[in-house]
């Protein structure tokens, strides 16, 4: 009796003891294990070091493109590579906030998807992406590229930083069977464009779709055009650098004549995001859409050769022509510790026929950046789309990729409030300035 | 002797009960209060640090003293979220419990069918908050079932792009997060209801009082304690609303029905604002923490009360 009562607490304590301290210990293992995980590649990687001096560990592809289409394009892309890779794929919005964490960790992803411009440049500053000067000289992958792509993937310093893959271009699509039904034609100048937004309006058309309801961007898009076309590409850099104010006379300009294109506007498009605009222009309900070229995936298959676009009309006739062509790439690591796997897999990557691949699978209009590619057999849209981009003088991405996402955010309050009510443009100016320093600060 | 003895035995008696209590009491104690303060303690207390620093995620936290909060002074969104934070304690509180308690005392009686009108208006409450989010964004939709009912009433005037109006979006989230939370106040009030002496009431009726008199005076101060935990229940609840309002505006139309926490996420996640969204969730700790202390405080003036 005696020995069964001392016993049976003690075994119990042992036993709960022991209990605990596997749970615990579990817990933690459990918690460090799902942190490290991504990165357990990169641990392979630094064992096999070692014992070889060829690193054999997989490179790792970090992918933001995570729409079915484009994923599917990546992932095949992967893997076809002949080498040892693995991709990743993370939803784009956790992506962006997570992007300085991945760069910043002991055991970076070695390759990343993402824009060209002023975000890649502000990473290289930091001193976080991986120099790929040498790809772009001699018989490297981008060697061929064009110079405007060079200048856009190059760091503060000179030195190139991203590998671009593909691009796209923006301007206004419409349905090549609805301008034929309404008997109306593709304008010429600003003063057509207006007239046939005037007319339209009066068939009981919208004249003009858009959707900055949950994705107010959208409203910077009609901004960037008119401030390209009224001062210029280089003021519209100068502008989203901070070298200009927001209430300066020549954004006033701006916002005075995007007050004339308010009426023109489906009444509708506060509440919609951008890829529900299309659905009234799909039932010839809206007649006009300044988009990127992404857009023809939203249209049903069998109206996507009806579709035509035309470049927002010149305004002002003393500024060069311009049009927003946001570019897609990658940038790599420089924590990788496996530089020549990682540029070969970005050399894989950026090759004619991956970019061919690439644009068939993702079955978006995006245009390659590789001269070789061949594009005879693109569609007639994306043919005249690449001719666009190759006459006009300058190239911009799109307010975000010029800026910051920060500086998006102010101007997506700022353009939304100001197509709501126009009637203030120097207190919404006023308000933006004010917002727009506070991210300049930063 | 007494007066040393009994100077020294709380003491000694303290620490014999400490000695007491066994050591795997103290495992049970210790390795949660570890874990707690490792992974909620010490990245709470980082927030803290970090609301005084400007950083982007990368590199070195810059130190700005109190410059944040002198930011959020001055940042006309942090006072529309500020306000609709008040407005929406207010509405989304009151409207539920007002209309959780009709409805619990409404249906508070044998009958046929009423099991089937408890469930249904408990039914809501099973589905996560975005998804009510994206039903009544459906709901809402220019051409949706809102839209389309007024239009059949002849009520053509009323409709407007309801999540896309600034003057009305706010309420319009608010309506559906209300409609949410009724059946879970309902079910709360309905369970103590169960508690009420129907004795006292009869009593009561025999005195001559009537209905309202008899709700007032006899029910109501017996739910006291019920009361007690939908008050607590509904001012966390809004306080940290966060899920609805990012799943039907994501705080648009410009940036006017951002409350608190969404600002917050904002800042903090979508534009990497890590010391200024920092900043925000002390605000919004300071604000739950003086509810909850003054709510503490309450309730344990009314036990040492009774």
């Amino acid at each position: 009796m005696n020995t069964t009562t001392r016993t049976s607490p003690v075994s119990r304590r042992g036993f709960l003891l022991g209990a605990s301290a596997l749970g615990t210990s579990g817990l933690l293992a459990g918690c460090l294990g799902s942190e490290e995980a991504p990165e357990e590649s990169g641990t392979e990687q630094t064992g096999t070091d070692e014992t070889s001096s060829e690193p054999s560990g997989p490179v790792t592809l970090q992918n933001s493109q995570s729409d079915p289409a484009p994923r599917e394009a990546l992932e095949t892309l992967i893997g076809d590579y002949p080498g040892d890779a693995e991709i990743n794929t993370v939803a784009i919005e956790q992506f962006r906030a997570q992007l300085s964490t991945y760069l910043t960790s002991a055991n970076p992803p070695d390759v990343l998807t993402w824009y060209a411009g002023s975000v890649a440049r502000d990473y290289a500053a930091e001193g976080l992406l991986l120099d790929v000067s040498d790809m772009w000289e001699g018989e490297g992958a981008c060697a061929n590229f064009s110079d405007a792509l060079r200048e856009l993937s190059s760091a503060e310093d000179g030195s190139q930083i991203f590998v671009p893959t593909n691009y796209y271009w923006w301007s206004i699509f419409y349905k090549k069977s609805a301008f034929e039904e309404w008997g109306v034609s593709a304008p010429e100048t600003w003063e057509d464009f207006l007239a046939l937004c005037e007319d339209l309006k009066g068939r009981g058309v919208n004249p003009l779709a858009n959707g900055i309801g949950s994705t107010p961007w959208m409203a910077s898009g009609w901004f960037d055009y008119l401030n390209l076309r009224i001062n210029g590409a280089q003021y519209h850099r100068e502008l989203l650098a901070g070298e200009h104010a927001f209430t300066d006379p020549e954004v006033e300009a701006v916002l005075e004549e995007y007050t004339k294109l308010i009426p023109y506007f489906d009444p509708d498009m506060a509440s919609y995001s951008y890829q529900e605009a299309v659905t009234p222009m799909v039932q010839n309900e809206s007649a006009m859409y300044l988009i990127g070229a992404f857009v023809t995936q939203f249209f049903p298959e069998d109206q996507r050769d009806d579709l035509d676009f035309f470049s927002v009309p010149p305004i002002n006739p003393d500024v060069p022509s311009a049009e927003e062509a946001p570019t897609d790439g990658y940038f790599a690591a420089s924590g990788t510790d496996n530089p020549e796997g990682t540029k070969e897999l970005l050399a894989y990557l950026a090759s004619a026929e991956s970019q061919q691949t690439f644009i068939e699978i993702s079955g978006s209009s995006n245009l390659p950046t590789h001269p070789d590619v061949d594009t005879s057999g693109f569609s007639p849209l994306v043919q005249k789309g690449i001719e666009l981009l190759n006459s006009t003088e300058e190239i911009t991405q799109f307010f975000n990729r010029d800026s910051s996402d920060a500086l998006q955010a102010t101007a997506d309050d700022a353009l939304t409030r100001f197509l709501a009510d126009p009637s203030d443009i120097p207190g919404i100016l006023e308000g933006w300035q004010a917002a727009a320093e506070r991210v300049w600060d930063q | 002797m007494t007066a040393p003895a009994t100077a020294e035995r709380p003491t000694s008696r303290w620490a014999r009960a400490f000695r007491r209590v066994p050591w795997v009491v103290w495992v049970f104690l210790l390795v949660p209060l570890a874990v707690e303060a490792f992974w909620v303690f010490w990245p709470a207390m980082n927030s803290f640090s970090l609301s005084f620093t400007r950083w982007n995620g990368v590199g070195a936290a810059e130190p700005v003293g109190l410059g944040n909060y002198q930011d959020l002074m001055s940042d006309p969104t942090f006072q529309t979220a500020l306000r609709n934070n008040v407005i929406w304690v207010i509405g989304f509180g009151g409207l539920s419990v007002v209309i959780g308690l009709a409805l619990a005392v409404l249906l508070n009686r044998p009958g046929r069918g009423i099991g089937l009108y408890r469930a249904a208006i408990y039914l809501p409450m099973v589905f996560s908050l975005a998804v009510t989010g994206l039903f009544w964004r459906v709901l809402y939709s220019p051409d949706g079932l809102v839209n389309f009912s007024l239009d059949s009433l002849g009520l053509g005037a009323l409709e407007r792009q309801w999540l896309a109006d600034p003057d009305v979006a706010l309420y319009a989230v608010l309506v559906a997060a209300v409609w949410r939370q009724v059946g879970y106040i309902m079910v709360l009030y309905l369970a103590g209801l169960k508690g009420v002496d129907p004795a006292l009431e009869e009593a009561a009726a025999m005195d001559g009082a009537n209905r309202w008199q008899r709700f007032t005076r006899i029910v109501m101060p017996q739910l006291r304690s019920v009361n007690a935990v939908v008050f607590a229940v509904t001012v966390i609840d809004s306080l940290r609303t966060f899920d609805i309002v990012w799943a039907m505006t994501r705080g648009g139309p410009y940036n006017s029905t951002h409350l608190l926490s969404t600002y917050m996420f904002e800042q903090g996640f979508t534009l990497v604002n890590l010391g200024y969204g920092s900043a925000i969730a002390v605000v919004i700790f300071a604000l739950a923490i003086v509810f909850i202390i003054s709510y503490l405080v309450r309730s344990i003036r009314q036990e040492d009360a009774s």
